[in-house]
């Protein structure tokens, strides 16, 4: 198979890569771009360690072809904040200990950013926010801090969205 | 495993192409089921004719019944603001399948097309007595979904058409849906038995069921006694409806137990769609 | 909770890898990559038991890109294994369960690598399978190894034939005791493969350097025991093995042992190239280390006022076609079903068994879920039949402080009483059927603290930081930076002044491992050691300088301090990097081993154990009255930590192994038919999703340990281990229906009530 250029828009930067047209956005992220923060693990849209965001909604990059996200602006972990400026959701994982062995935490805080943008304000309950984050599996917390942590950034997005502005 | 990836610029360009190589192209909507065959190598196209960008998306309310375009997500059925009373088993269902990620992508036509026996929103558009529309090379052609379904895997599509909407009444102000899944888990769920219902105070009752045959099937026995009988019909409904479906046992369940699970949420179906009724809405 | 007065320990404060997680820059083995790398992948057998009639690779290594192909011919056989040695890297002829590697190629894509394996042409002659351990271990059963007595094993296990181990504790006269009891009750109880379900799959890439050396960055739990082990399969001193960790997503016992390390080191020593290999979601259903399948046989003789007397049972594992760490789980399991409970007269067997199915492993607390709920059934089934509370039978029979254990070690700091009263509390335990459908349960348990060695490095810099060097892996638990923050209580510093370097076996001391609830328990008391001895240097260096003797001075807020005079733990540092080398030490820890009675055991590898915990789970629950779908609206856990280094942490891994558990309860399961997996796919293998798992209420319990940092004990397994029995207390509670077998679905609840749709 011949490959082709495409251009991604990721992050907010376009980038031209080769690829073949059955290579999914994953295979694109991980393998051609270095950009491991989103995670690999089944391949089949079971388990949303994978999750990016295709147009600000939380999609799996697994099973995405890369040519069905050119034109389209993708999200990842790397474009959420960094280090020295963390996203409201980034510190509440941390802050709320929501983080454990953390492979799956680059997909649940995409998963909750969709969710929370969705929000548009209104704080979800926790049962809302079970339902919208459930095709994200984590095997190391029981999900509860989890769910302390996207309830906590909500609170903070809604209380201070100018800051919050800056940092999403 | 290579294919090349197509973006036709108009249906008629997608639909020429699809006839110009029959059944080495495949038509992809979300791709959520398709790549995942083709990766698990049970699908070796060598052309994927992508369907985005050509207007298939759009929900549309029309003067007597709605328009759902093959290429509108789950996630857009879920939030469609008409779909929240009477029609809200097409939220129920939608919002079961797969994980909300699922959802963004994956799309109306697609599950109808993949024709899963377990298929969460067929059911629903079956108690709709939902119509599917088609266009191909030998031109543009409806037919009811329940004639469309042949059975697992398996529809009445040639492999030049798309399936483009698919439509359904507004059903009248005194009327009810519901939708109810069975499954191991409480999210992430293929289903194991699901069921949908459709009642008109005083007047039709619509039951389809998911999962329990070759096909996802109506249950005309059971809708005749609920239309003759009323609420005192539920239960028998349901094991009439257990009666006629053929379960298999498989991983996920035994046939016995599905049996159950139908009689059971066959009768809860009904039921909820008769508290509607009651309440006014749900 | 705690009465102590501790700045740092004990404290709710940040680990300190969170940053790099949630930012996605800290890179897991899964990530790791090298340049010029090539990829592989394994052939795997489709045949339960059969042997290698015919194998050829000439298609495969025609492929362009194709680099190297390995087969059973082309290294050496060399058998490696935990208790016995078993396995070869490479199937040797012969195959014993479908899925068992054949061959290995590497590529330059994995895509080719995965052509290159399909094209792979291979015959069978079938041989006769055993799948049923039950069967396995009767003497006509066909035998899975059939050279087994040339295997070498460690000396305490006792094998013959599919036989892999047998191992049993017995105390007093167990005839006598039942022909005192006042009831005798008898139960079977079955448990069933689940996985460890890590996140990220198992990892290698490995790369040999121009010494003949090699490198492999893995996601294992064990770097010294896989440095080892490598070097046994590559034919080579261990010195010349390198193990690093650059981070692991899970692990929960399922990477103890080689997964794909083996085939990444030896087809980058053919191919002269780094190699990755990555486990599919299939591969790990159907190769890896799932949790064993146990039938479990529990008698129990009982005096008229429901106290034991007399208790018989065996439980039998299933190891799979390689015995991994069977053997000694089976004879874990024995203590887990004697207590914690005081029992006159005892005798319990464990068997472990070869079958042509999948080898199997340690998933966190071996054995316990599986022998809990035997036990912990059978008491509520005791219960009911004598008329007797649930609650309050246990606790007329639980241990005390001084009792014997089963193997006649003394218990000290024993807390059982105070966690099942404190979970019986906070779940209600009065109203224990609160409506129609709904019921309330209740297990109880205690299990051990392993031991094994771990040593530090502990460093302090002259910019004030402390450098902790660890061969401990953080497996997410939260471990290390509990350990580091035991350290900077002793040292006097802040948390956000330690830092923890990586995992690598050529730099960093020994450590037993991050397995069995011992991590933070040995490190932290390795640091305190550590601490203990740079107090030392470092008194006397000040003590050099003021004049000062050492017992005048002491630690405080980072500085030494003496009256009125004080100096910096960075100055102090300076000087002594200056003058001395430096201010570094070795701290090292070991538990003590307590004295037991040899007489009461035989072939048991861990007769005694060591720093008991001690734990409730209570559960609130409802039943579908058609369906049997339950719903759990409470779940309670006491558990006595002995001291909570940082209680989010320790509620972290309480929350996740009861999520486990719940998973191992209603609705986990491997499928095997015939020796072939049906549900090898996460479609299919149900873990627990958000939407699945209640708020886990955590009681935390401080009744030090003798032995652990600040009397802390092990804690991130025995959350798993009550579950199955608790919630299956529930339900028979709530519904009616007593179920035995894990996993209980709704389907095991429903059908016996309602038949075909009543």
């Amino acid at each position: 198979m011949t490959r082709h250029a495409l251009d991604l828009l990721i992050n907010g930067e376009s980038h031209d890569v080769m690829v073949e047209p059955h290579w999914s956005l994953l295979r694109v992220l991980r393998g051609e771009l270095g950009m491991t923060g989103t995670k690999e693990n089944c391949l089949e849209a079971e388990c949303g360690v994978c999750t990016v965001l295709l147009d600000g909604k939380a999609v799996n990059s697994c099973i995405l072809l890369a040519e069905q996200c050119s034109g389209h602006s993708i999200v990842t972990i790397e474009g959420l904040g960094d280090p020295e400026h963390l996203h409201p959701l980034q510190a509440a994982f941390i802050e709320h200990g929501a983080v454990q062995c953390g492979y799956c935490i680059p997909g649940m805080i995409l998963t909750a950013k969709s969710f929370l943008d969705e929000c548009r304000g209104h704080i979800p309950s926790e049962a809302e926010v079970r339902e919208a984050l459930s095709g994200t599996l984590c095997r190391c917390t029981g999900y509860q801090k989890i769910v302390d942590a996207v309830i906590a950034a909500a609170r903070q997005l809604n209380s201070w969205p100018e800051e919050a502005k800056r940092t999403s | 495993m290579g294919f090349s990836f197509h973006r036709p610029e108009t249906i008629d360009a997608a639909i020429a192409f699809a006839r110009d190589h029959g059944e080495a192209a495949r038509f992809i909507a979300g791709g959520t089921d398709l790549i995942i065959q083709i990766n698990r190598r049970r699908l070796a196209p060598r052309h994927l004719i992508s369907l985005a960008g050509l207007g298939l998306d759009t929900i549309v309310e029309t003067e007597t019944g709605y328009m759902i375009g093959a290429m509108a997500t789950h996630d857009a059925v879920v939030t469609y603001p008409g779909f929240q009373k009477q029609l809200i088993a097409l939220t129920e269902a939608s919002a079961v399948i797969g994980g909300r990620q699922v959802r963004n992508i994956a799309t109306v036509g697609g599950n109808i097309v993949n024709a899963s026996p377990a298929a969460d929103l067929v059911p629903v558009l079956l108690a709709l007595e939902a119509t599917v529309e088609l266009r191909g090379s030998a031109g543009v052609r409806s037919l009811p979904l329940d004639r469309f379904l042949v059975e697992r895997g398996r529809t009445d599509r040639r492999s030049d058409e798309i399936l483009t909407a698919v439509r359904f009444d507004k059903p009248p102000a005194a009327s009810a849906t519901s939708f109810l899944k069975a499954g191991r888990r409480k999210a992430m769920e293929i289903s194991v038995i699901c069921v949908a219902a459709h009642l008109v105070h005083n007047g039709k009752a619509r039951i389809a069921i998911g999962a329990a045959a070759s096909r996802t099937m109506r249950m005309p026995e059971a809708e005749a006694l609920v239309e003759k009988q009323g609420a005192g019909a539920f239960r028998a409904a349901g094991r009439i409806a257990a009666e006629r479906t053929t379960p298999i046992d498989d991983v996920r369940s035994s046939a016995r137990y599905r049996k159950l699970l139908v009689a059971t949420l066959v009768e809860r179906a009904l039921a909820a769609c008769a508290d509607r009724i009651a309440k006014g809405g749900p | 909770m705690s009465s102590h007065q501790h700045r740092v320990a004990g404290k709710r404060l940040n680990r300190l890898d969170g940053i790099g997680k949630v930012t996605g820059k800290h890179v897991y083995a899964a990530d790791f990559a090298l340049p010029g790398m090539l990829f592989g992948k394994i052939l795997r057998s489709t045949q339960a038991h059969a042997r290698i009639a015919r194998l050829d690779v000439s298609k495969a290594r025609a492929l362009p890109g194709v680099r190297t192909i390995l087969t059973a011919g082309e290294v050496p056989q060399i058998r490696f294994g935990t208790a016995i040695k078993d396995r070869t890297m490479l199937a040797d002829g012969e195959v014993r369960f479908r899925g068992e590697a054949i061959a290995a190629v590497a590529a330059t894509s994995l895509e080719i690598a995965e052509a290159a394996v399909r094209s792979i042409e291979i015959e069978y002659e079938p041989l006769p399978a055993v799948f049923d351990p039950e069967i396995a271990m009767t003497p006509d059963a066909p035998l899975v190894h059939s050279d087994w007595n040339s295997y070498e094993a460690l000396p305490v296990f006792a094998r013959e034939g599919n036989i892999s181990g047998r191992s049993s504790i017995g105390d007093g006269d167990i005839e006598r005791g039942f022909a005192e009891a006042y009831r005798i009750y008898e139960h079977r109880f079955t448990t069933q493969h689940v996985h460890p379900g890590y996140t990220e799959p198992r990892a290698a890439v490995a790369s040999w350097d121009g010494n003949g050396d090699v490198i492999v960055w893995t996601n294992t739990q064990l770097p010294f025991d896989m440095k080892n082990m490598l070097a046994e399969v590559l034919d080579l001193p261990a010195s010349k093995v390198r193990v690093i960790v650059p981070g692991i997503g899970g692990g929960f016992g399922g990477k103890l042992r080689v997964g794909v390390e083996h085939y990444a080191a030896w087809l980058a020593r053919k191919s002269r190239r780094p190699v990755k290999l990555m486990t599919t979601s299939e591969e790990e259903l159907t190769d890896a280390y799932p949790r064993q399948p146990t039938v479990v046989t529990l008698k129990t003789g009982v005096t008229s006022d429901g106290r034991l007397l007399a208790r018989q049972g065996r439980v039998v594992i299933d190891c799979g076609a390689y015995a991994n760490s069977g053997p000694a789980t089976v004879a874990i399991a024995l203590q887990v079903l004697a207590g914690p409970y005081r029992t006159p007269h005892l005798a319990f067997e464990g068997v472990a068994v070869y079958t042509n199915k999948g080898a199997t492993g340690s998933f966190r607390a071996p054995a316990g879920p599986m022998a809990n709920f035997a036990v912990e059934s059978q008491m509520d089934l005791i219960a009911d039949d004598l008329g007797i509370d649930p609650l309050e039978l246990r606790l007329r029979n639980v241990y005390r402080e001084g009792d014997k254990g089963p193997a006649g070690e003394a218990l000290a700091s024993v807390s059982i009483e105070e966690c099942l009263t404190k979970a019986a509390a906070a779940i209600g335990w009065n109203e224990r059927k609160p409506g129609a459908g709904r019921g309330k349960g209740i297990a109880c348990s205690w299990w051990l603290t392993t031991g094994g060695s771990s040593g530090v490095y502990v460093r302090i810099n002259p910019d004030g930081t402390v450098t902790l060097v660890s061969g401990a892996v953080e497996l997410g638990s939260g471990a290390l930076t509990g350990a580091a923050q035991i350290l900077a209580e002793e040292l006097a510093v802040d948390l956000a002044d330690i830092n923890v370097t990586d995992v690598d076996t050529h730099s960093c001391p020994y450590d037993y491992g991050a397995q069995g609830s011992r991590t933070a328990f040995s490190v932290g008391n390795a640091c305190i050691a550590a601490a203990r001895d740079l107090k030392r240097q470092i008194f006397e260096i000040v003590a050099a300088q003021w004049n000062v003797p050492a017992d005048d001075m002491r630690l405080a807020d980072k500085s030494v301090i003496s009256g009125e005079r004080r100096l910096s733990l960075a100055e102090v540092a300076a000087l002594s990097q200056r003058a001395g080398g430096g201010l570094i030490s070795h701290g090292t820890a070991i538990q003590p081993m307590p004295a037991f009675d040899p007489n009461r055991v035989k072939h048991h590898p861990l007769p005694a154990w060591t720093s008991h915990s001690y734990h409730a789970h209570a559960v609130d629950l409802s039943v579908d009255r058609v369906t049997g779908e339950v719903s759990i609206n409470r779940y309670v856990v006491a558990q006595d930590v002995g001291y909570a280094i940082n209680p989010t942490y320790i509620e972290g891994q309480i929350e996740g192994g009861v999520a486990q558990g719940i998973g191992q309860t209603l609705s986990e399961e491997i499928v095997y038919e015939d020796g072939r997996v049906l549900n090898a796919n996460l479609t299919d293998y149900k873990m627990p999703t958000m939407m699945d798992m209640p708020r886990i209420e955590c009681i935390l319990i401080e009744k030090p340990s003798v032995n652990g940092p600040y009397g802390a004990k092990g804690v991130g397994e025995p959350p798993c281990i009550q579950p199955p029995a608790a919630i299956a207390n529930a339900i028979a509670v709530a519904s009616g229906v007593r179920v035995q077998s894990l996993p209980i679905t709704a389907e095991k609840i429903a059908l016996p009530r309602h038949g075909d749709g009543e």
